[in-house]
């Protein structure tokens, strides 16, 4: 079954993918903080059961991995796909994830919160990504009994999450705001107004390869509906912003910029991740923008060239081995 | 710039400490610096964010840092000090202490959006009535739980004290 990496989606000439994730609690469990590994091991089977043994279609779809079982290549590797948190990896012990077929429907067991439902599908579709957390958040609902205050919403261990326990963000491929300097402008409107942008891939405010991630931050007091209209207003007028600034730029000028980039990743011999990005970046603007007219798709290339990526195919390498094995796998792709 | 711990990778975490006055500083990957346990800058950022709104509490010493959750024990100011809330209990228990960090973290203290089919169990304060209290005090007596039944005891002197008035 295909990633969504590997399919296309509505509008992901901009938008690379959409994201719900959904925090949730038992009750009659302290939050993962204050759990022992004897709880998060009865948390495990509990979130288990309730998925697997449900007779619904979820059932068929999802597996139940516990996190000791897995290679720490394929560990990070989940890091680089986005199915798993940075924090999720480095404190796996005891720890397990529900994961469907296609790797879009993520369930992290004992995370910040005893469970983060996560979906993630390619371009904008937020609303579809949030149809299917909310499917499975009332399975696991139905059937576990979720920490619930008629006046606080679902209970979190980090009060930021209270309420509707709904982050909805949008990652977005901006590199014409971003090299016009708008992008400090819009961010700063985009910040004021509740919502979180921030740079992927990179230190601070600097992108790598342009990518941009949009979400909400509040979560109280503001219905699920409204926070994903809201959001969805928002990003698409970055995308439409962003789609504008192809008129004022110099044709030719691009299509030099957008050509050298794919001449080099045709012809590379080593490539290092930090240039594997600034270059597919171009390459994803050169076919937006209807310049180069090839059916890779440059964000697959960019996640199956992070190096646990690399590593979970090809086995461990040194920096230098897999700066060789980033090179041909994207020179095979461009063939 | 390579990671100062497996010198393979770029740096992209630089951290800074001051223990005591002696400040170090390493340049880490992204790799290293988590299995160092130093999370997503996002994941810290709230929480530390939330630690500081807190701070006032912690220099205090009020009184509801006394107070204790009778579910998981954990006191007003290890919430505090961690930016983590110990159980759902601790939301009954200190309603009215994070009632304000609530308001300013997202400017509204009632939740709006969805409602379970099954809001179910520990925590529906709204509906509890001296009723239902004298009926969990009963039986945390009988199982002979008497800090919990405590707690409960001074609820219900407050809710008959709101209704006397």
């Amino acid at each position: 079954m295909s990633n969504w990496y590997n399919v296309t989606a509505p509008d992901d000439d901009i938008a690379v993918s959409s994201r719900i994730r959904l925090a949730r609690n038992l009750t009659g469990l302290p939050f993962p903080s204050r759990m022992s590994g004897q709880q998060l091991a009865e948390l495990n089977e509990k979130v288990k059961a309730a998925v697997l043994e449900s007779n619904t279609p979820f059932a068929k779809t999802l597996k139940f991995i516990p996190m000791d079982s897995v290679p720490e290549n394929q560990v990070y590797a989940m890091v680089e796909r986005h199915i798993i948190s940075r924090e999720f990896a480095a404190n796996r012990q005891g720890r397990a994830i529900i994961l469907s077929d296609d790797e879009s429907i993520s369930i992290m067991i004992g995370e910040e919160d005893h469970i983060r439902i996560q979906v993630i599908l390619g371009g904008l579709q937020l609303e579809k990504a949030y149809d299917t957390a909310e499917r499975l958040d009332t399975l696991l609902c139905d059937r576990l009994g979720f920490a619930f205050d008629q006046r606080l919403g679902f209970l979190t261990e980090c009060p930021t999450n209270l309420g509707t326990g709904l982050r909805a963000s949008v990652m977005l491929h901006l590199p014409l705001l971003e090299s016009s300097g708008e992008i400090a402008a819009l961010s700063d409107s985009v910040s004021k107004i509740g919502f979180t942008f921030r740079g992927m891939y990179g230190e601070g405010t600097k992108a790598l390869a342009s990518l941009y991630q949009v979400s909400n931050q509040i979560t109280l007091g503001i219905s699920e509906k409204n926070a994903l209209d809201n959001l969805s207003i928002i990003t698409k007028q970055l995308i439409e912003k962003e789609r504008q600034s192809y008129k004022g730029i110099n044709h030719l000028k691009m299509e030099d910029i957008c050509f050298r980039a794919l001449g080099t990743l045709k012809n590379c011999r080593i490539l290092s991740s930090e240039e594997m990005m600034k270059l597919l970046s171009r390459i994803k603007l050169g076919q937006s923008m209807g310049i180069i007219d090839i059916k890779e798709s440059p964000v697959r290339l960019l996640i199956e060239g992070q190096p646990y990526m690399l590593m979970r195919k090809h086995g461990d390498m040194s920096a230098e081995e897999r700066d060789a094995c980033r090179a041909e796998m994207i020179r095979k792709a461009l063939e | 710039m390579l990671c100062d711990n497996c010198g393979k990778n770029n740096a992209t975490t630089h951290i800074r400490s001051v223990v005591n006055g002696v400040v170090t500083e390493k340049n880490l990957c992204g790799y290293c610096a988590a299995k160092q346990g130093y999370s997503s800058i996002s994941n810290n950022g709230l929480a530390g964010m939330l630690a500081s709104m807190f701070s006032d509490v912690l220099s205090s010493g009020s009184n509801s840092a006394e107070k204790r959750c009778p579910v998981c024990g954990a006191s007003f100011s290890d919430i505090a000090e961690s930016g983590k809330v110990g159980c759902a209990e601790c939301y009954n228990t200190f309603y009215d202490e994070l009632l304000p960090y609530l308001k300013r973290v997202h400017g509204s203290t009632k939740h709006t959006g969805k409602i379970p089919n099954k809001a179910p169990l520990a925590v529906k304060p709204e509906k509890e009535t001296v009723e239902d209290l004298r009926m969990q005090l009963n039986t945390l007596i009988r199982e002979e739980k008497f800090e919990q039944a405590a707690v409960i005891r001074d609820k219900i002197k407050k809710l008959e004290g709101k209704e006397n008035e």
